[in-house]
């Protein structure tokens, strides 16, 4: 890498941003349709342990106010949004925005964590059974260990894990995000950043499509001309050969992952946003349910133009077709 | 579980005891121990911690450390005192004049100096509940007040449209500060209240955390004198099978609902107590009498017999709970003792079935008329509740042995409660009545409370069933409604709109080095000032 | 690191003769693996319908409660209601069979559909389908199924029907890309100035030729997540419900357990899922390096 091509990378950041907003919009505007078709109301929950007479939705129509048409209902939303506004949980009615700062910074840091781990398991094993694919042993037996662990029921293996940290190491592995004052709290955050980069079926994937990647480059010419001469192969494969399908990966990973996270959870009572698009689906929450999926929404689409800038800025020239 | 729950209420005092108090509670405060931190674990995240506005139980047991009300229930179900000094009771017991201490303030906002909890405070709880615009459960319960008045700062006059038994009970209300409102004249969750609320009880609220972990302190001013331990913080959990693990594993203190499959785990701890307490509830197979094959009694006499209530209760619940023979739970004053649980004999069962003209068909299935006795359970989902999977499953069992076909049908609980109560399309539903106060059950098998969003879902109608519910009501005899309500148990029990199944015994479990721990039904942590950690066991 | 810049000579060696033999060894026993379970899912399927079960497998046995494997007859054990595991298991099956292959059959007609549209015809019609899978990979997939699921009705076939939608993307995205590697390698104007007509071009030289590897993939890839899937909305409570007997339910009742020490009732499914899709994803490997006959280059 001579020098970073900055106008190309200008020029895919204002196109990705653009498509970014046009899917953001789709995104929301998919979940709202759903949403209102959907039969019940949303404020059933708030006639949870009284029956829902006529006088008590009476009254709920009084206090909330009446019902809008559906597009009166997401322009309002809409234009909330633009300005910062995610509306007000219908459970607890506290402000959706404030909720979501919180819970996705904590689902952020599970997300990357484990891709993290995904990488450093997936990355050794495929360069493993790509460049030296003779020593069967070593390699085979890590694509299949990477296998096993990823055809497991995520949660069944989040048991697991909890079972061997409590009888084999003595540690609880849940997470107090409240409590820093536990010295090794990062640790016990470790076990489900574990769970979630090597179940959920992601690893094999990663592991798959790596491997494959990597064999094609290392059969393309440029790269057989490199070897005959001797030269470093690792350099010139590095760029095609790893980082651009390693990026690719992640981009396209990352809504499996979030997916995971739903799991993982509520298992190691995670205080992020898998657990609380459970509550919310349950409770038809339509601010809280919206707010959710245009913050995943919005962590895909930065995972997407970050492997967009980083393609650009090794390939410049395919920006500019 | 989710249950449903009954929100007409009859006497508190006249209610099944609290087990397992340790102590005497007059035993002297002074040598017990303050400091320590209890660390409880919660089923999920409440929604508000108010005591208006909160429709679950997570919340329910938080404003019990929060609140008080005018009244409260001791340990052996008598009314006492609370922020109410004394009272008085009109010969026609319709005016309740109530004194209130005047030495109750709220729980400090930072900087704020404390305001005093006065009469204009009770009124204003009233007015706030009686609104349309506030959406609470509570409304329905209050309706028999007709009004109430301020007679000087520290006296409030209640009168009531009609003499109601054991009215004084319901004055347990909370009462929620004047002063702290946004909107003085209703609440809703949009109201900052609901997440931050000031109250007059043993316990501030300190902080909300993250991840909705609810700090409370001790208030150093409550008015009975300051609570021993220091702090409670309830930490919910996503996970049932987790929450007995950090249990054991001593990340938390205590269970407040151990689930039925962790029983036999918990039992076999020595660090632990296992505490039962009474919980006003049941379980039962509902029946729709809109179907003509379920409006024949004999046919759902005979699912009664066919059922091994005590196989059920002892291979699903570690046998936890009482089989039950009618409307009202057990050790209720109206509990007809006299009324033995229907026995398990299948041959009974298929005799009554036959009596009632089914024949069996080829493929095993009764049938009458040409038509099979296949019906449809319906049954809510919910996340981990494999105990109601087992008991309906066994159900479809039991009932395949009579040929009955059941078909089990589980559904989304808002689609649940709308198949149920508002289109009644169903056959069989499987669920629990939870009894706030007591077992009124006139809402449920009265025949003008079939309808729509009505408890009577089955549509069960009888003449003197209705008769004897009005005149249950409408004496102010307790022994005279007692006979009434045993009547009523022995026609129910016969009539079985319901197949009654039990009720289950509820355990909290804690660590030993909790002292003096006293439980509410329902309310749970009602005596919880008195609770206390020794100095040795305080330090983690 | 180290070690890749030093061994260049080796890598030399990437393409010789006995390397290939081993590894089509490998990829032939990863075939036969795979085609193994799929036979044995095949039976388990046929003998599901025909009911040739050791036991009925919704009959409660409330004596035998999560029995041990081989306990008086119970060959795998019991489950929480004293069901045969082995039954629920075979039954099991059906839950996925046919649920499965529409989600895969959605995923592949309107990927391919779609990859071929904006490969082969470019232009407008691209942006409009790119962004449409693009749309659809914006959604973290488990909560879009959740919110459907939960909103509507949990049943095994909308279930399936959004994870197929979900799919879309990945196929149509595969299918356009290597279109596109086709025409930049001018096979696709070769084909055109062959005289071949657009129809052959498309369904045979770029389907079938070039892509069905690629197909292979991603069906097997496909069941095996239309599995993982249920399982993970069993444990939500909204996978298959109860008394139907499906793999994740299996899992999700007995890991109530598991904690308390008892193993099997979870650990049985839990390893039948593992073997199934183990035997998709290695299916799916070995297919695509004989195909490809990469491996031979």
């Amino acid at each position: 890498m001579t020098s970073i091509p900055l106008r190309a990378i200008a020029y895919t950041l204002i196109k990705e941003l653009m498509l970014t907003f046009l899917l953001l919009l789709g995104v929301s505007f998919i979940i709202f349709a759903i949403l209102y078709a959907a039969p019940g109301d949303q404020f059933n929950i708030l006639l949870e342990g009284q029956l829902p007479t006529e006088a008590a939705r009476a009254g709920i129509r009084d206090a909330m106010g009446v019902a809008q048409s559906w597009y009166g209902q997401y322009f309002s939303w809409l234009l909330g949004v633009l300005s910062g506004n995610f509306g007000t949980s219908v459970r607890t009615g506290l402000p959706v925005a404030g909720e979501l700062i919180n819970v996705s910074l904590n689902t952020l840091y599970l997300t990357l964590g484990s891709m993290v781990v995904t990488l450093l398991f997936a990355i050794p094993v495929a360069l493993y059974s790509c460049v030296r694919g003779h020593v069967v042993a070593v390699g085979w037996s890590l694509t299949m260990l990477g296998y096993i662990i990823s055809a497991l029921p995520v949660f069944w293996l989040g048991y697991i894990a909890i079972y061997i940290s409590i009888h084999v190491f003595g540690i609880f592995p849940l997470v107090s995000m409240g409590n820093p004052s536990q010295s090794n709290a990062w640790l016990s955050t470790l076990v489900p950043i574990l769970v979630l980069g090597l179940g959920s079926g992601t690893l094999s994937e990663v592991i798959r499509s790596l491997r494959e990647e990597l064999s094609r480059v290392m059969a393309e010419d440029y790269v057989r001309t490199a070897r005959a001469k001797g030269a470093s192969v690792w350099r010139h494969a590095f760029k095609e050969g790893m980082l651009i399908p390693v990026t690719e990966i992640i981009a396209a990973k990352i809504p499996f992952i979030l997916g995971g996270a739903v799991i993982v959870e509520q298992i190691f009572n995670w205080p992020g946003m898998g657990r609380m698009a459970w509550q919310a689906a349950q409770d038809r929450d339509f601010s809280v349910i919206m707010g959710i999926t245009l913050v995943a929404a919005t962590f895909v689409r930065l995972g997407s133009l970050l492997q967009r800038i980083i393609c650009t800025a090794v390939n410049p020239h395919q920006a500019n077709e | 579980m989710k249950q449903l729950s009954v929100v007409l209420l009859l006497a508190m005092s006249l209610f099944s005891t609290v087990a397992g108090v340790a102590q005497a509670a007059e035993s002297s405060k002074t040598v017990r121990p303050k400091g320590g931190v209890l660390n409880y674990g919660e089923y999920g995240r409440p929604a508000t911690l108010d005591p208006i506005t909160s429709n679950e139980m997570i919340s329910m047991r938080i404003s019990e450390l929060i609140f008080n009300g005018l009244v409260g229930i001791n340990e052996r179900q008598d009314v006492v005192p609370e922020l109410a000094l004394s009272w008085e009771v009109s010969p026609d017991n319709r005016i309740y004049t109530f004194k209130l201490r005047k030495d109750v303030t709220w729980h400090p906002r930072a900087g704020e100096t404390p305001v005093r909890f006065t009469a204009n405070d009770v009124i204003f709880t009233y007015n706030i509940m009686m609104n349309p615009k506030t959406i609470t459960p509570l409304k329905v319960r209050f309706e028999f007040i007709e009004k109430v008045e301020k007679l000087d700062e520290f006296t409030v006059r209640f009168t009531l449209k009609r003499p109601v038994l054991n009215a004084l009970a319901k004055f347990s209300f909370k009462i929620i500060p004047r002063h702290a409102l946004k909107n003085p004249l209703y609440l809703t969750r949009d109201d900052p209240f609901v997440q931050h609320p000031i109250g007059t009880g043993p316990y501030m609220l300190k902080t909300i955390t993250a991840d909705r972990e609810i700090v409370m302190v001790a208030n150093e001013k409550y008015f009975k004198g300051r609570p021993n331990i220091d702090q409670f913080i309830a930490k919910p959990f996503a996970d049932q099978n987790i929450l007995t693990q950090a249990l054991t594993f001593n990340a938390i203190d205590m269970i407040v609902l151990v689930n039925p499959r962790s029983i036999a785990e918990l039992q076999g701890d020595k660090r632990f107590i296992l505490q039962p307490y009474n919980a006003l509830s049941y379980s039962f197979f509902g029946y729709n009498l809109r179907n003509p094959l379920l409006a024949d009694k004999r046919v759902r006499q005979a699912f009664g017999y066919a059922l091994n209530r005590q196989e059920m209760l002892s291979s699903f619940f570690n046998n936890q709970g009482t089989i039950i023979s009618g409307p009202f739970a057990p050790g209720s004053w109206a509990y007809n003792l006299d009324v033995q649980p229907l026995p398990y004999s299948p041959q009974k069962a298929i005799a009554l079935l036959n009596e009632a003209g089914f024949k069996k068909g080829a493929d095993g299935i009764m049938q009458k008329d040409g038509r099979k006795l296949e019906l449809t359970l319906l049954v809510p989902i919910e996340k981990e509740s494999e105990a109601v999977k087992r008991v309906v499953l066994a159900f479809q069992n039991y009932l395949k042995n009579i040929g009955a076909s059941v078909k089990v049908e589980f559904k989304e609980w808002q689609a649940w409660k709308e198949d149920v109560f508002a289109d009644h399309r169903f056959d069989i539903v499987f669920a629990s009545w939870v009894f706030d106060d007591s077992a009124d059950i006139s809402s449920l098998f009265h025949s003008a409370e079939i309808g729509p969003w009505k408890n009577n879902f089955g549509g069960y109608s009888n003449p003197e069933v209705d008769s004897l519910i009005v005149e249950s009501k409408l004496t102010l005899d307790h022994e005279k409604r007692r006979t009434i309500n045993r009547k009523l148990h022995a026609m129910l029990a016969e009539e079985a709109p319901y197949t009654f199944l039990w009720t289950l015994t509820n355990y909290s479990a804690y660590h030993k080095k909790i002292q003096h721990v006293a439980i509410h039904p329902y309310k749970f942590f009602s005596y919880a000032d008195e609770w206390y950690i020794p100095v040795s066991e305080q330090k983690k | 690191m180290k070690k890749y810049t030093q061994t260049s000579g080796e890598i030399g060696d990437f393409s010789q003769l006995p390397i290939w033999q081993k590894y089509a060894w490998v990829d032939l026993l990863y075939v036969s693996y795979g085609l193994l379970i799929v036979a044995l899912v095949l039976v388990s399927y046929m003998f599901g319908m025909l009911h040739w079960l050791p036991y009925d497998p919704q009959q409660i046995n409330m004596d035998m409660l999560m029995a041990p494997p081989f306990s008086q007859g119970y060959w795998l054990g019991t489950d929480f209601m004293g069901r045969d595991i082995q039954s629920r298991l075979i039954m099991g099956i059906q839950a996925y069979f046919l649920p499965g292959l529409l989600a895969v059959s959605i995923s592949l007609l309107a990927g391919v559909m779609l990859g071929i549209l904006s490969g082969y015809l470019g232009g407008k019609i691209e942006t409009v389908i790119t962004y449409i899978t693009n749309l659809i990979d914006s959604f973290p997939r488990l909560v879009l199924i959740l919110l459907v699921v939960a909103a509507f009705k949990p049943d095994i076939y909308y279930i399936m029907m959004v994870m197929g939608i979900t799919g879309i993307p990945a196929v149509a995205t595969a299918i356009a890309n290597k279109i596109r590697f086709l025409a930049q390698k001018n096979f696709i104007e070769a084909a055109i100035a062959l005289g071949l007509r657009t129809r052959a071009i498309i369904l045979k030289h770029i389907l079938w030729y070039n892509c069905r590897a690629l197909l292979i993939i991603q069906a097997t890839l496909g069941m095996g997540e239309a599995i993982l899937l249920e399982t993970s909305l069993s444990y939500l409570g909204f996978g298959v419900q109860e008394p139907v007997a499906s793999w994740g339910n299996m899992v999700q009742s007995g890991a109530n357990y598991f904690l308390q020490g008892n193993f099997w009732p979870s650990t049985a499914p839990a390893l039948a899922i593992l073997f199934t899709i183990l035997g998709f994803n290695l299916l799916g490997d070995g297919l695509n390096n004989i195909l490809e006959d990469r491996r031979g280059r």
